[in-house]
């Protein structure tokens, strides 16, 4: 349950949920909305997928993402957007994933 | 993943199973009351209800032929989650606190509600879905 707090936490992790509500999506599809690049996206990505909050398929060199949250998961990023927990500048990749700040110093 | 939803459901089954025998023992021992019995029961039945299509929508199954296929899937999913969830509480709700006449009757209808808003918007989606395939095919 941790891993869905610290995925819904951040503000563009959340955007993505909200995109994928719309329609399964590309990862390119779905990069178009941030001004991040590739690799931060895809760190967005792996921590929602570690929260099993969205599932990958592959078909060639496309990743399509569907969204996969439960009733209560759906509730929780409503209220985390309702209320604005978590927010800060959308799209910081330091902001919304730690490790990758870690990764850049050492 | 087949195995692991088997057996969250037979776990569920066991344990409104055990739950009902150890109120059949307890009120034939005098600790429970029949109409308290009952109600646990029907309490515990609308909590599993709630906790099983809690997961609904998580189980999105193989990716589907087409972009619009998939998403009139997903939202099918989240609407017979979100209507059964919220079904399963009323009715754990209503068998707490109504009387029992009433609960009798209202959670029936409130279940009953549920799945047919599920099964009504899940239909409707879908041949809506198939005709729009039929049209851009026919273009």
């Amino acid at each position: 349950m941790s891993k869905v707090f610290k995925a819904l936490a951040d503000p563009t992790r959340r955007r993505v949920l909200q995109l994928l509500r719309q329609r399964p999506m590309t990862a390119g599809e779905l990069s178009e909305h941030f001004a991040v690049s590739k690799p931060t996206m895809s760190a967005h990505f792996a921590v929602l997928r570690e929260a099993d909050l969205i599932d990958a398929a592959k078909q060639g060199t496309t990743i399509t993402y569907r969204l996969k949250l439960s009733v209560l998961e759906d509730a929780l990023l409503g209220f985390s957007q309702a209320f604005g927990i978590g927010l800060g500048p959308t799209g910081s990749a330091d902001e919304a994933v730690p490790e990758l700040s870690k990764g850049k110093m050492s | 993943m087949m195995i692991k939803r088997l057996a969250f459901a037979l776990a569920l089954a066991i344990l409104i199973l055990a739950v009902a025998g150890g109120l059949r023992y307890a009120e034939d021992a005098g600790m429970v009351g029949a109409e308290g019995a009952r109600r646990t029961l029907q309490i515990l039945i609308g909590l599993v209800l709630a906790a099983y299509a809690n997961l609904m929508p998580k189980r999105i199954g193989r990716a589907r032929r087409s972009p619009k296929a998939e998403a009139v899937a997903q939202a099918a999913l989240r609407v017979g989650g979100w209507s059964l969830t919220l079904a399963g509480l009323a009715y754990a709700g209503l068998w707490a606190f109504a009387p029992l006449a009433i609960a009798d009757i209202a959670s029936m209808a409130v279940v009953a509600t549920a799945l047919a808003a599920t099964l009504g918007y899940a239909l409707w989606s879908f041949t809506a879905c198939r005709s729009a395939e039929r049209a851009t095919v026919g273009r």
